[in-house]
């Protein structure tokens, strides 16, 4: 035991001695999930918030347009402008870039909707052979939808099914009042109290599916915080990586192994600092994500109530990170290389995993493969604790996933170490 | 105090063996001088000693322990000073030796106690306190030295102590050995390329080229067997002038 605390002692003077490896464990990850909380908040934002913005011409001024503004409204999607301008400007604007969307409401759409209505109802109630009846066109209307032409198709799928469905409202509110009025004339006495009821039926309730009473939404502090958090674990392989090497190429490491059992202790010392500092850069994280963010004006960081499950995920995903770190600086010969190999890897790993974009937009078969990086495994647990408010029980196969990666990176170390450097 | 018998080091895919079919018996107490050219199989032996790891055939008896199948009881009787400078550059002298030294499981009492009397002994107490980093190359093989002897080894190894360092440091190095082997009876084995300096310093030399043992005995004996007037002499007579890197 005394011999595992000195040569974790030893390991913390030459780290904090390190002044570059201790700029890549803390500074780096601090400055990343900074700079990247704030540029995606944007991105965030128009998926939550509403920022899409749209430029409405209204020529109707009446029911249609009303009715129409007001739902967009009560969407919050979307940033709306009113212009009144031609159909050939609207579209120069929105080639443009200047808006998403351009929505035209055509001169007198409410008065042609309301006759058309009326013409229909008309049809149920008066027979066709009946003589001196003005012909009413009841052909659909049509509003003009523009788009920017980068709109991805299916956010131009979903806002042409949100406007159909505010349409559809307002044309069956139309068919209801003018049906109401026929009633009104067939019913003797004037049908007071026989009204057709135009209230919907059927509704949906949406929420968020969480194992926990409070309602997080997903956004650019919760998904950054964490994603950097496991990037900057595993970065620790460069420093670490670099250690073992310089220890093997000064000799010590060759000194070390000729003491009866000391390379145990120092390997053991190495996975017990650098553990500690996973622990501290998660610390820190969390930190900058709780009380740094909101003061440029993001969200705080909400870390649920699962304190327990959240020190296992990070001890799992530390133990991954410093394995990891143990088998590049075990397998690389050189610093140069390990350097290189161990930055590209995590940054793939990253990139896999869902560090910078999230796995959910990304295309299905990129999905399956980002279950395969040990980043995605940690992310996925914090996101499980953040924002479905999961226990212990919830995150474990990516807990033990994350153990058994450690595990497999101490055991091929080993075997590089006995059975190919030593022979 | 080491037995070498018949030992083949074979690494793989290697053309040919490291070590090959070598005998040798480095008696008690002695400095025992193992020379040849680039090579020849110097460091895999010293490897094999150290316990690092075992030979593909032939056996190794340390103290009466064989290092293939005891290699921890050999680690704790031997000393070993690598030819790098196998220390922290970011640790002090000091942390560095104390590091070391409860690596050998040293009380911290009597650690620090070995870690100053050797300290002074060889000049370098007034630096402990200076980063590796900042000492001269024969300041930090003093440090190298004085890493390999906290533990009181019976058998110190030493892989060119001596390179690179000037005449000061290098006499400071020798002397200190000298005084080791006589007062405290510690056996040394040791390399060198500095041929003058093994003559000057080893009881015993043996010359080694690929792999193979070439001649052996007490210093002067060799140099009279081989109608010789130095060990140089003797050397270049048995390995020949071609070079071997």
């Amino acid at each position: 035991m005394k011999k595992l605390l000195y040569s974790l002692y030893k390991e913390y003077k030459v780290l904090v001695r390190d002044k570059a490896a201790m700029a890549i464990m803390f500074v780096m990850p601090m400055a990343l999930v900074f700079l990247i909380t704030v540029i995606q908040d944007t991105t965030f934002k128009s998926v939550n918030e509403s920022s899409v913005p749209l430029l409405l011409v209204d020529k109707d001024h009446d029911t249609l347009s009303f009715q129409l503004e007001r739902a967009l409204k009560s969407t919050r999607s979307f940033v709306i402008e009113k212009k009144d301008i031609s159909t050939e400007e609207v579209r120069e604007l929105i080639s443009n870039g200047d808006y998403l969307i351009g929505i035209i409401i055509p001169e007198n759409s409410s008065k042609r909707l309301r006759e058309k209505a009326s013409a229909r109802i008309s049809k149920l109630f008066i027979s066709d052979d009946s003589v001196g009846a003005e012909p009413v066109d009841t052909s659909a209307l049509h509003l003009t939808l523009l788009f920017d032409p980068i709109t991805k198709q299916s956010f131009k799928m979903s806002i042409s099914s949100a406007v159909d469905g505010i349409v559809s409202g307002v044309e069956m509110q139309s068919m209801v009042s003018v049906l109401n009025e026929q009633l009104k004339d067939l019913v003797p006495g004037g049908g007071s109290g026989f009204q057709f009821d135009s209230k919907p039926l059927l509704t949906t309730v949406q929420e968020y599916a969480t194992k926990s009473e409070t309602t997080l939404i997903p956004n650019s502090v919760q998904h950054n915080v964490p994603a950097w958090t496991m990037f900057a674990m595993f970065f620790i392989c460069i420093p670490l990586s670099g250690n073992i090497i310089r220890e093997r190429e000064d000799g010590s490491a060759f000194r070390l192994l000729t003491m009866p059992g000391s390379y145990l202790y120092v390997i053991s010392g190495k996975i017990l600092l650098y553990m500690i500092v996973s622990m501290l850069q998660f610390l820190l994280m969390l930190s900058v994500g709780i009380y740094l963010l909101p003061l440029i004006g993001l969200p705080p960081l909400q870390v649920g109530n699962n304190y327990f499950t959240l020190i296992c995920i990070a001890l799992s995903a530390g133990l991954a990170a410093t394995g990891f770190g143990l088998l590049v600086g075990t397998i690389a010969n050189s610093q140069d290389q390990a350097a290189l190999f161990g930055a590209v890897f995590v940054v793939m790993l990253a990139a896999l995993g869902g560090v910078w974009i999230p796995t959910f937009v990304m295309p299905e078969f990129m999905k399956s493969i980002s279950a395969l990086s040990p980043l995605n495994w940690g992310l996925e647990a914090f996101y499980g604790v953040f924002l479905r408010g999961v226990g212990l029980a919830g995150i474990l196969p990516h807990v033990l996933k994350l153990l058994s990666f450690f595990a497999v990176c101490i055991g091929g170390a080993y075997y590089y170490q006995v059975y190919r450097r030593m022979r | 105090m080491v037995e070498i018998s018949d030992v083949v080091k074979h690494y793989k895919n290697a053309p040919r063996p490291a070590v090959d079919h070598l005998s040798l018996a480095i008696p008690k107490q002695s400095v025992f001088g193992l020379l040849g050219p680039n090579g020849a199989g110097k460091t895999t032996l010293i490897s094999m000693l150290c316990g690092l790891f075992s030979p593909s055939s032939g056996k190794i008896i340390t103290n009466g322990w064989d290092i293939a199948t005891e290699p921890n009881k050999i680690k704790q009787i031997i000393g070993v000073v690598p030819q790098e400078i196998a220390l922290y550059p970011k640790l002090t002298a000091y942390e560095n030796l104390l590091f070391l030294g409860h690596m050998y499981g040293i009380e911290t009492e009597e650690l620090k106690k070995r870690i100053n009397e050797n300290l002074e002994i060889l000049g370098l107490i007034g630096n402990k306190d200076q980063q590796i980093k900042n000492f001269s190359g024969g300041m930090k093989r003093r440090i190298n030295l004085i890493a390999g002897l906290l533990h009181h080894p019976q058998l110190l190894i030493l892989d060119e102590p001596t390179v690179g360092v000037d005449i000061q440091s290098k006499t400071a190095i020798l002397d200190y050995l000298k005084r080791l082997n006589s007062d405290r009876g510690m056996t040394i084995f040791y390399t060198s390329h500095h041929l003058d300096e093994a003559e000057d310093f080893c009881t015993h030399i043996a010359i080694i080229d690929e792999g193979k043992l070439i001649t052996k005995g007490e210093t002067k004996q060799l140099i009279k067997e081989n109608n010789c007037t130095t060990i140089e002499e003797v050397y270049l007579k048995i390995t020949g002038r071609k070079f071997r890197d």
